[in-house]
């Protein structure tokens, strides 16, 4: 493009200018970084010689009588002969190397650096932030607070004023969105405009930090960096559930937990003494990253890929480190060997996962974690539960009594095939049917499960050969989709099958059974998906089990019809009898087992003396007498304790689950990864923090928990500069360091280092109280500065590095939607809950991946703030995606924005955004004052904070004319351009009129003052 | 890129889009850079030579075509038909989870007819009839490989040259280094077709996404339903009238605010509203196929008329060629033959061949095949052991990362040129292998670039499409 490089160096000019003193931080150690490290720099494997330049000692030894660097002396230097030389074969960098040829300005940046004596400086984010002294500033009536002397003093350092104090309409728009992410309403608006106290600022900060919705708003950026989704991420992307962690967030900032005790109970809750249930939600942080169902995957590989993410994750989000640079090889610009990054993945390698996570839904470790509502309703059910098995207890005596009563009167003669009844699904008495092998029963469509459900599998079976189906719904190959319940080799055995053998599950007893005589079989499977959740009776008594398979991740539902004594191929036929069928959509209890496989009639267990009935056999007469013979009052109490137990079963089901982080024993062992390949295993590491920064505290254990302590301990030279950069961030769309992720040698070097620090030192002095620093920051004179680019910060400081005005950034993704929410009166207001679907253009799930589309919700959870919309990785909602979102995949710390045209399409024609429009306009209609212009005046009040200049009250006036007239002679286009969205449109206004206050309200919506923070 | 010299561009670009005087140095800029209005300019430098192409079409067919019964013609498995594959030719090398545990690895030959076509002599199968006839104008390589045996991560590795989600894609890459050369169509379009018989390999919108570069490079979707481009269509009610005149009226309003504030992000939004009017024209435009003669019709197929197949596609990838779009992906769904390989292949061959021959020559006749190179290819390749069961006229194929076979065509490339060598059993390779980076090293350089030297710095590194490695395939090259 012909032209830019000279407006380039105009734009240049803000760099230092060569007669002043050159620091080696600031000046010398990027060049050396970016252009030496490579091959003079702390990887051992690319470091071609022994000179390298990220050691000062190294930098200046003695390399047999010639030195790179003479302090003093360029001439003498061999490093300057080298980059100035013209001569390809002498010249550094090499051209082999790719790299070009440093600069002039580089070179006589090198060149003075040496003559001034070539001051070595460790990297400024490597060594502890101190408090810098408040420097003089002439303009002593500006500052509000230190921080503005650290900006002043730089300002007028530079010759430059900070700008005047925006209006206040501007600033309590600014403040209220920074710390809500809402617009202020009129009401709030008016009331600051009309306080004319010394602290009325002061007070509208302390009531945005007070409101619920800061939580929402600081969890935001929160969520792209823990790469929160509600997908799994890879190939089938499905749901998982991770949103009580979301909450938890919320929670945590709304509550002001300090950020120390934030970091740890993210990183390490769960080894806490005693971990509360929110503590171990909150390590769901580093259960965030995706997670690898694909059919056919190496789980090893993938293995690895978990440890490595939490420890990239980590690396960035608290210590600003491009640690995972270290992944393959030594980092080439900061001092982490590959060793150090192994170490550091060792604290998040010792989680009890696989490599292959589930497909649909959450994957171990997780733990139930009820909603305090839920633990309340929860709570209420077990205590009616409990409450009830003691009233029952307490009829004992009488039940005794009148068991004994009942089994003396043998009153009647109960049906000989009493059992379990309840949860029955169906039964296939059968009579002893004879098997030969080559036959089975066809019992048709029915017990149809899939992978979420419970059921039981009942049958008396009279084995002749060892091999053989006993209840089936599966194809009648071998090892086919579906489900087999067999005798395999004479052990019973459950399968549920997806795929053969790499998505299926497989256990069977221990023992063996004998064959040419009955016994009773049964398995329960609990809808885990997992082995753990089978159970298999043999003859009423619980058996030990074998695991062969546990690799179910799909569902397994079968279209095949249910048979008896067969399915699963001709070898798989049933030898012998079997008797008494019973299938149950639930888990039957240990108890109820037993009591299935109890053969003795009921008249004859109560002809039996008490002392001489076996346990099955008492307990299986105690439920009959309970449920049919029993007096009402007892029979009652029973009924009462099973339908309470019940309820708290089935309530209990549907509690959220989260996953969590735990701690595997005995450990797993880590190796350095040789190029970083799972399959690769070098030396084997202990945990450990990178070396080149301070030691584990003293007393701290060497593990996650020891770790997440070492994170927010004072020595930790970057844990708070990188976070309050963060937060910075947030209110003026740039960290002072702008490479947000990266504090290393090829970071961004601050415009401040004292002003970074001063807020570090200030954070972790607080008791890292988080709405201590955001109040800090937003009281302060530089953030109440106007945004106006004065022309000689345009020259001079286009980036406002300096701080010589406020910030203006285009909002945030989430921002745009909500505040068009706000200012239509259709957001909902309601914190925390799953993750909602808002409207989304039909067609995008299914045009990506077949299968099931994106469905949209109805009613309040299409107005619900942007934090709660559903996240699905493979296809993220489209405005967070044209609105310059995080793609949620990997961590992202960056703040970026772009302006498109993709941007204005979707404002312009977005049913969100017409629909919010039309809203708005009844408000104007209903709410703006009886004349178009105090109407429009309203409006842009709303969207702006301010009111209407009046030549933009002119402009808004002609297009409202226009509008009306058109939509007056076209009535029926006006109804159709109303008929956006879901909501309700209020008949008793005209229509022309508000169609036509729709269409200005749009245009407000579409302001660039409107989706821009002024 | 160093961040700050990014930030420096994209001023510089803001400005130069800047459409309106009054902002600081905007009207002196706007003057300045007058010539550069007409489309947004790539970077400084780029292309770093004469380039051979100007623009890409990328016809990915998803999910990992057969090359053993497309292309690579292997007579010898006709009598080892049945046979375990020789541990010889599979040393150990590491399977799938889906056919790790298989016992047995039986030799499946291809039940499809091969034979040589063109003056070049290349095999193609029956499968392919049309590609057959245009085979002098492609050049096979049959030595592709690559380090992925998974879908997810092996197409994310063709898009990204990393098999970890995260980076930015091919197109990304290209609209961010060359800019674009039409001012109302964005630079990278994708557009996505389903195999007829279905096929169970989902896509992702970050196969197109940006990464770390700024978003304004990722790839926008050509939907064939509702609107082409997400939220183009005004609401009903709204006729075109009232948008031109909503667009001035708020580029009044918001100069008004630019007088006030000089933000140079001002008079971009102006500007962006203004192509978000003209797409509003030039998509429709771009998807009306009503004036496209009879003859294109035929030529591409009769599937060419229903919207949203791969035919329809194809020639709406020409018309994008036309417009002078940089880079078009076409994604054709469905060709993950575990089971079921001949019935599975028939389909997907039926879906693409014709199409993809189609454009080529339709290219070819309206002269930009010169300037316009053409890439066919999955993302990798299937094995010559039978998954599942093996019976006369049925058999299924799992992945196989070690070789498989691609064409490329046009612009630079030598036609009719079958490139690398794979064993008797197609398994391995045995001469001129190419890698995924090799390839994205190729492309680029047919583009003018050179793809150790188009890098962006994100988190302190100066990342690349081709990583830490890649060669030119120079043998290729016309």
């Amino acid at each position: 493009m012909r032209g830019v490089l000279p407006l380039l160096a105009v734009l240049l000019a803000v760099e230092p200018a060569l007669s002043q003193t050159v620091e080696f931080n600031r000046d010398i150690r990027p060049i050396l970084s970016d252009k030496c490290f490579t091959c003079h720099g702390p990887a051992e494997s690319t470091r071609t010689t022994k000179l390298r330049f990220d050691v000062e000692t190294a930098a200046k030894a003695d390399l047999g009588g010639r030195f790179a660097i003479v302090p003093g002396d360029a001439a003498r230097s061999e490093m300057v002969r080298r980059i100035s030389s013209d001569n390809p074969a002498v010249r550094m960098p090499p051209a082999s190397s790719g790299a070009a040829k440093l600069s002039d300005r580089e070179i006589g940046l090198l060149r003075g650096w040496i003559e001034q004596g070539a001051k070595w400086e460790g990297h400024w984010a490597f060594v502890a932030p101190r408090r810098p002294p408040l420097p003089a500033v002439r303009d002593r009536n500006w500052p509000r607070n230190e921080m503005d002397y650290l900006v002043l003093a730089r300002l007028e350092r530079e010759g430059l004023a900070p700008a005047r104090e925006a209006a206040r309409e501007t600033l309590i728009r600014r403040v209220t969105l920074d710390l809500t992410g809402l617009p202020p309403t009129l009401p709030e608006i008016d009331a600051f405009l009309q306080d004319s106290s010394p602290d009325a600022y002061e007070k509208v900060v302390d009531r945005l930090l007070r409101s619920p919705r800061y939580g929402e708003r600081m969890a935001i950026r929160w969520l792209d960096a823990a790469r929160y989704a509600d997908t799994n991420g890879y190939q089938t992307d499905a749901e998982r559930y991770m949103w009580r962690w979301r909450d938890w967030v919320i929670g945590a900032f709304n509550r002001n937990l300090p950020f120390n005790q934030f970091t740890i109970e993210q990183l390490a809750g769960d080894l806490l003494p005693n971990p509360t249930l929110e503590q171990r939600i909150a390590t769901g942080f580093n259960r965030n990253h995706r997670g690898n169902g694909e059919g056919g995957i190496i789980p090893e590989e993938y293995a690895a890929e978990y440890p490595a993410d939490r420890t990239e994750t980590t690396g960035t989000v608290w210590l600003g480190l491009t640690i995972g640079c270290a992944r393959c090889h030594d980092h080439k610009y900061d001092p982490v060997p590959q060793r150090d990054f192994y170490r550091m993945y060792a604290y998040f390698n010792n989680i009890p996962d696989r490599g292959r996570y589930n497909k649909y839904g959450n994957t171990p470790p997780m733990i139930p974690a009820p909603t305090p509502e839920q633990q309340a309703k929860l709570a209420v059910l077990e205590g009616r539960a409990t409450a009830a098995g003691q009233r029952f207890t307490a009829l004992e005596p009488e039940l005794q009594q009148a068991q004994t009563a009942w089994e003396k009167s043998r009153d009647a003669t109960p049906e000989a095939g009493w059992s379990v009844s309840r949860d029955l699904l169906t039964r296939f008495p059968l009579d002893n049917k004879e098997f030969d092998g080559t036959r089975f029963f066809d019992a048709g469509k029915v017990a149809d499960f899939g992978f979420y459900e419970k059921f039981t599998l009942a049958a008396w079976i009279y084995p002749t050969a060892a091999t053989g189906a006993i209840v089936t719904r599966t194809l009648d190959t071998a090892e086919g989709h579906g489900y087999h319940f067999v005798l395999k080799d004479g052990r019973v055995q459950l399968n549920l099958v997806q795929r053969w053998l790499d998505d299926a599950l497989r256990v069977e007893t221990a023992r063996a059974l004998e064959l040419n005589r009955w016994h009773h079989v049964a398995a329960t499977y609990d809808g885990s998906r997992e082995s753990g959740g089978i159970r298999i009776y043999v003859d009423g008594d619980p058996q030990k089990l074998t695991v062969l398979l546990d690799e179910l991740n799909q569902p397994f539902r079968s279209a095949e019809p249910l048979r008896i004594g067969g399915g699963g191929g001709m070898e798989n036929r049933f030898h012998g009898r079997l008797d008494e069928v019973r299938i149950y959509s639930a888990v039957l209890t240990a108890e109820e087992a037993r009591i299935v496989a109890e053969r003795t009639a009921i008249a004859e267990i109560a002809a039996l003396p008490v002392e001489r009935r076996t346990a099955a056999q008492s307990a299986k007469l105690r439920l009959y007498f309970l449920e049919n013979r029993a007096p009402d009052p007892i029979r009652q109490a029973w009924k009462e304790l099973v339908d309470a137990r019940r309820e708290r079963d089935q309530f209990r089901d549907q509690i959220p689950t989260v996953m969590v982080m735990e701690e595997m024993q005995p450990p797993r062992d880590t190796f350095v990864l040789i190029r970083g390949a799972y399959d690769r295993p070098g030396e084997k590491v202990t945990p450990g923090v990178p070396s080149f920064l301070p030691p584990l505290p003293a007393g701290a254990p060497n593990n996650r928990l020891g770790f997440a302590k070492w994170l927010v301990d004072p020595a930790n030279p970057l844990t708070a500069r990188v976070i309050v950069n963060r937060f910075w961030q947030m209110y003026f769309g740039a960290g002072l360091v702008r490479t947000v992720e990266d504090f290393g040698a090829q970071g961004d070097r601050p415009a401040s280092v004292e002003l970074l620090d001063w807020l570090a030192t200030e954070f972790a002095g607080s008791g890292w109280d988080m709405k201590a620093l955001q109040k800090t920051i937003v009281m302060s004179a530089t953030y109440r500065q106007s945004s106006r680019l004065r022309p000689e910060l345009a020259e001079r400081d286009p980036e406002n590095r300096l701080l010589a005005r406020g910030p203006r950034v285009r909002l945030p993704a989430e921002m745009v939607r909500d505040q068009a929410l706000a200012m239509s009166g259709l957001l909902v207001e309601k914190l925390g809950g799953p993750s909602v679907k808002p409207y989304q253009p039909p067609g995008l799930w299914k045009e990506l991946a077949g299968g099931e589309d994106y469905r949209p919700d109805h009613g309040e959870n299409l107005y619900r703030r942007s934090l709660y919309t559903y996240w699905k990785r493979a296809s993220p909602p489209p405005f967070m995606a044209n609105f310059d979102a995080g793609g949620r995949e990997t961590c992202v710390v960056r703040e970026t924005r772009t302006n498109t045209p993709l941007q204005a399409l979707n404002l312009m024609n977005d049913v969100t955004y017409l629909e919010a429009a039309r809203q708005l306009a009844e408000r104007m209609m209903k709410e703006g004052g009886a004349t178009p212009a105090e109407r429009l005046n309203f409006a842009f009040r709303v969207a702006t904070a301010r009111r209407p200049r009046p030549a933009e009250l002119r402009i808004l006036s002609e297009t409202f004319a226009r509008h009306r007239d058109l939509y007056q002679t076209d009535r029926p286009a006006a109804a159709t351009f109303l008929s956006q969205g879901e909501s309700p449109r209020d008949p008793a206004l005209n229509v022309s009129e508000l169609a036509a206050y729709s269409a200005v309200a749009g245009l407000i919506l579409n302001l660039d003052e409107v989706v821009t923070k002024e | 890129m160093h961040p700050r010299l990014e930030r420096q561009l994209l001023l510089t670009r803001r400005q130069l889009f800047g459409r309106t005087a009054g902002g600081i140095g905007a009207a002196a800029l706007a003057t300045l850079f007058a010539e550069d209005l007409k489309a947004e300019g790539g970077l400084p430098g780029l292309p770093h030579f004469a380039p051979k192409a100007k623009r890409m079409i990328y016809l990915f067919q998803s999910g990992a075509p057969s090359q053993i019964d497309l292309f690579d013609y292997k007579p010898r498995l006709a009598e080892l038909r049945a046979s375990e594959l020789p541990d010889s030719v599979r040393k150990g090398q590491r399977l799938t989870g889906m056919t790790a545990t298989q016992t047995s690895f039986p030799v499946a030959p291809s039940i499809f007819k091969f034979a040589q076509h063109g003056n070049s002599g290349a095999w193609v199968s029956d499968l392919m009839p049309h590609t057959a006839k245009i085979a002098d104008d492609l050049c096979f390589i049959k030595s592709m490989n690559t380090e992925a045996i998974n879908h997810d991560p092996a197409i994310t590795f063709f898009q990204t040259g990393a098999q970890l989600a995260g980076r930015p894609s091919i197109g990304s890459w290209l609209s961010y280094g060359l800019g674009s050369e039409n001012k109302d169509l964005p630079a990278f379009v994708v557009l996505i077709s389903q195999g007829s018989n279905g096929g169970d390999q989902p896509l992702y919108d970050r196969l197109w996404a940006s990464g770390f570069l700024p978003t304004r490079y990722q790839g926008v979707k050509l939907r064939s339903t509702g609107d082409p481009v997400l939220f183009l269509s005004n609401p009903p009610g709204y006729s075109a009238t009232d948008r031109r005149r909503f667009i001035d009226d708020l580029a009044q309003l918001n100069q008004i605010e630019l007088e006030e504030l000089a933000d140079p992000e001002i008079s971009t939004r102006i500007s962006q509203y203004e192509m978000a009017y003209r797409m509003q024209t030039s998509v429709p435009e771009l998807t009306d196929l009503s004036k496209e003669p009879e003859r294109v019709f035929d030529l591409y197929g009769p599937d060419s008329r229903k919207p949203g197949t791969f035919a329809a596609n194809c020639l709406l990838a020409r018309r994008l060629a036309e417009r002078g779009v940089r880079f078009v992906q076409l994604f054709h769904r469905g060709w993950d033959q575990h089971n079921n390989l001949p019935k599975g292949i028939r389909g997907q061959s039926a879906d693409t061949d014709q199409p993809s021959a189609a454009l080529i020559q339709d290219l070819k006749e309206r002269g930009l095949l010169d300037d316009t190179v053409v890439v066919w290819g999955g993302e990798f390749g299937r094995t010559v052991y039978c998954q599942g069961k093996l019976t006369a006229d049925d058999y299924g194929r799992d992945h196989h990362p070690r070789c498989f076979t691609i064409w490329i065509a046009g612009a630079g490339v030598k036609g009719g040129v079958t490139y690398g060598e794979t064993d008797d059993f197609c398994y391995n390779i045995t001469a001129d292998p190419v890698h995924v980076h090799d390839l994205h090293a190729t492309l680029l350089h047919l583009l003018g670039i050179d793809h150790t030297r188009l890098t962006f710095q994100y988190q302190g590194r100066h990342f690349r499409l081709t990583d830490i490695a890649g060669k030119v395939v120079r043998p290729v090259l016309a």
